[in-house]
Formats: structure tokens, C-alpha cells, sequence
């Protein structure tokens, strides 16, 4: 899939787009952060572009990859989303990262679920995520989306636990897909303002 | 941004793809692949063959995938590269094993010279060649680019920059 070919996703606060050149200063700014520090940060500025330019080729190459999340109002960038699956990686993945200055308003559980619905709905029979235990906050997420950890399934190495995404029939209508509906639909209402702990 | 289709005497260059990952791979993890960034797991490879792809759509241009146009056979990756942090726009060359000392590198370098001056309008380029590297540095040699200077690369140490000819005395 071409660059110029990557989908476009809505949802009701955000768009879904390829990575493209000027949005990446916002993935630099993060990746050679400490909140990198979980998908193998914190990187220098060489080696943050080449992962840049390595999401980029991901879609060319597997004809899926990581969308650049934008907030719909402004286009300003807000993280990543979307499907990853280089070499090595026994299943594909779902990921995400949340730039730190905006996390906790669900954005990350928005895209996610979006994402997995586009790719449930063009084929996918499931998918994983891969989540260092300590990042509580992408565990948190992945139970959130209806995530099981899998301790049979094979990881990416040794740190990293395996959670399974519900299959697709799972999500059809169901309890737990409605769940996961209205929590979203809380964070898109302007009115909800959580409070404690910040969730992506 | 995908890669053009050039023809030189010998050798075709085209847009890179996940096809030449087995090449690559065997290449990388070859104590051959030590002055350019190498040896490499083979997961390592991947992520640096979806980089090579990817370098096309940040910057315009990027390396292309070389093949003996005879045979069909990939023989490396030659062209323009310009990642971030990188010291200048560079033309850089990796020949595959068993496609040494046949020309191909200066072969596809100068084309990909000439299509960094004439196509992208570069004025001037450099080629990084590690220490020790004497094959790479014949290479810059033939195609004409004096050595300049030292630099000391954060990411692959001690690197000779060779200074090509100028696009307009090229």
C-alpha cells in the first residue's frame, strides 16, 4: 500500500491519517522522551527518524501499519494508533502511544477502537497487543478494549506480556462492545471531566 | 513517494521492497555488513528495509534497490540519504555479497549522483565511509570525490567524508 493509499479513519473527536514529514517533530518530541521507555526509548534523533520513516514503510510493506492520530478541531497531532507487525512478531499487533501532554481524555481508547473495527471489518480474525507489564496505563487500556492476557501465546521477548483483543464476534453487538461505546461516548461528551487517575 | 525506475548500462534501480528483505537479511547478518551499520538481526533488517522505504516519503527521495538487469538478481541498495541528525545529504552504496569488484557501485552511485544533481537539485553531496572500508573509499574514488575530512558519527563511530564533485563540475 502506498503512502498516498492509507485510509483515512473518523471518529467523533479525531481523524486517522498516514504519518506524514511535518508531523514528525511532535513523534520526535516523544520518542526521545521518557515516555518512550516502553517501546524502546528513549530514542536519539536519529534513531526516532528512522523508526519515523520505519512506520512509514510499514504500510508499504504489510499493507497496514500506525495512523497519525489528529484531534479533528484543530489537526493538531495527539499520538499514534493502529496495526504493527515487523519481523519477528508472531501475530499482528494493535498499538498506540499518547503524547504525554494530552493523555487522559480516551483518546488512545478511541483510535484504538477504531482502528480494530476498520481492521476486524477488512479481514482480521483477531489481534494482540504486546504490553511491557509495568506500562499500567496501556494494560489498563488493553482490559478497557476487552483485552485477556495470554500467558500460552508466544511474546516478542521476554518482557512482554501478550493480550488478546476480542475476536471480531465478540464485538458484534455485545455487551462488551456496547461498554466499550459508551465509555467513549463519555469522553467525546464535554461535559464528562474525570477525575483521579489519568487513563489514555 | 516511491522510487523512479533508472536504467544504466548494466544495472536497473527501482523502488525497494519487502522482496529484497532475504538478500538484506543475509547480508546484515554477515560480518561484510560491519562498516554500514551491520552486522544485524534479521528483525533489525526489516525495520531498516521499512526505513530505506519510508525515507522516500519524508524526504522526496531516498535509496534505491539495485538489480543486475542480466540476471534479475538485487545487488544492493544505492542512492541519496538524508535521515535526521544526519551531518549533509549523502549518496551511500551497499553491495550485497558475491557482487563485489564488477563496478556495480560506482556504476549506480554515479547514476544516483546524477540524479540527486539533476532530479533533485542538490549542489553538492558527500559519502560516509567507514574506517577501514578501503572497497567503499575506492568507490568515492573512482566516481571522483576527494576525501575531506574525519567525523565522528554518534551512531557508527570514526567515518572518513568523501566530498563528491559539485553538480556542476559532475
Amino acid at each position: 500500500m502506498g503512502h498516498r493509499d492509507i485510509p483515512v479513519l473518523e471518529t467523533e473527536r479525531l481523524v486517522l491519517k498516514g504519518p506524514e514529514p511535518q508531523d514528525y517533530p511532535n513523534f520526535k518530541a516523544t520518542f526521545t522522551s521518557f515516555r518512550a521507555r516502553y517501546m524502546g526509548g528513549p530514542l536519539n534523533p536519529y534513531e526516532a527518524w528512522m523508526l519515523y520513516a520505519a512506520e512509514i514503510g510499514h504500510w508499504e510493506i504489510r499493507g497496514f501499519g500506525m495512523w497519525m492520530i489528529h484531534d479533528k478541531e484543530t489537526d493538531a497531532t495527539l499520538g499514534m494508533a493502529g496495526g504493527w507487525q515487523p519481523a519477528m512478531w508472531p501475530e499482528r499487533e494493535l498499538a498506540w502511544i499518547i503524547w504525554p501532554e494530552v493523555a487522559g481524555k480516551g483518546y488512545a481508547l478511541e483510535a484504538v477502537d477504531a482502528a480494530r473495527r476498520y481492521f476486524y471489518n477488512s479481514g482480521w480474525e483477531g489481534a494482540v497487543s504486546y504490553l511491557d507489564p509495568y506500562n499500567l496505563d496501556s494494560v489498563r487500556l488493553a482490559e478497557r478494549l476487552g483485552c485477556v492476557k495470554d500467558k500460552e501465546a508466544k511474546s516478542i521477548g521476554d518482557d512482554d506480556a501478550v493480550y488478546r483483543h476480542p475476536a471480531p464476534a465478540a464485538l458484534n453487538d455485545t455487551q462488551l462492545s456496547h461498554g466499550i461505546a459508551m465509555e467513549v461516548s463519555h469522553y467525546q461528551d464535554p461535559a464528562f471531566k474525570p477525575k483521579g487517575f489519568a487513563l489514555d | 513517494m516511491n522510487a523512479p525506475t533508472l536504467h544504466t548500462e548494466r544495472l536497473t534501480l527501482r523502488p525497494l521492497a519487502l522482496s529484497d528483505f532475504e538478500p538484506l537479511a543475509e547480508f546484515y547478518e554477515s560480518d561484510r555488513s560491519r562498516f554500514v551499520g551491520g552486522p544485524k538481526r534479521p528483525d533489525e533488517t526489516w525495520r531498516a528495509l521499512a526505513s530505506e522505504i519510508g525515507h522516500w516519503t519524508l524526504r522526496g527521495y531516498g535509496r534505491f534497490g539495485v538489480d543486475e538487469t542480466a540476471t534479475g538478481k538485487f545487488v544492493g541498495m544505492v542512492g541519496p540519504w538524508y535521515p535526521h541528525a544526519w551531518p549533509e545529504e549523502e549518496l551511500g552504496w551497499d553491495l550485497m555479497n558475491g557482487f563485489e569488484g564488477r563496478g556495480y557501485a560506482t556504476e549506480a552511485g554515479l547514476a544516483t549522483r546524477n540524479y540527486a544533481y539533476k532530479t533533485l537539485g542538490w549542489k553538492t553531496a558527500i559519502s560516509l565511509v567507514a574506517e577501514g572500508n578501503e572497497g567503499s573509499a575506492n568507490v568515492a574514488k573512482r566516481m571522483g570525490a576527494t576525501w575531506e575530512r574525519t567525523l565522528d558519527h554518534p551512531a557508527f563511530g570514526a567515518m572518513n567524508v568523501y566530498r563528491h564533485l559539485s553538480a556542476e563540475a559532475a
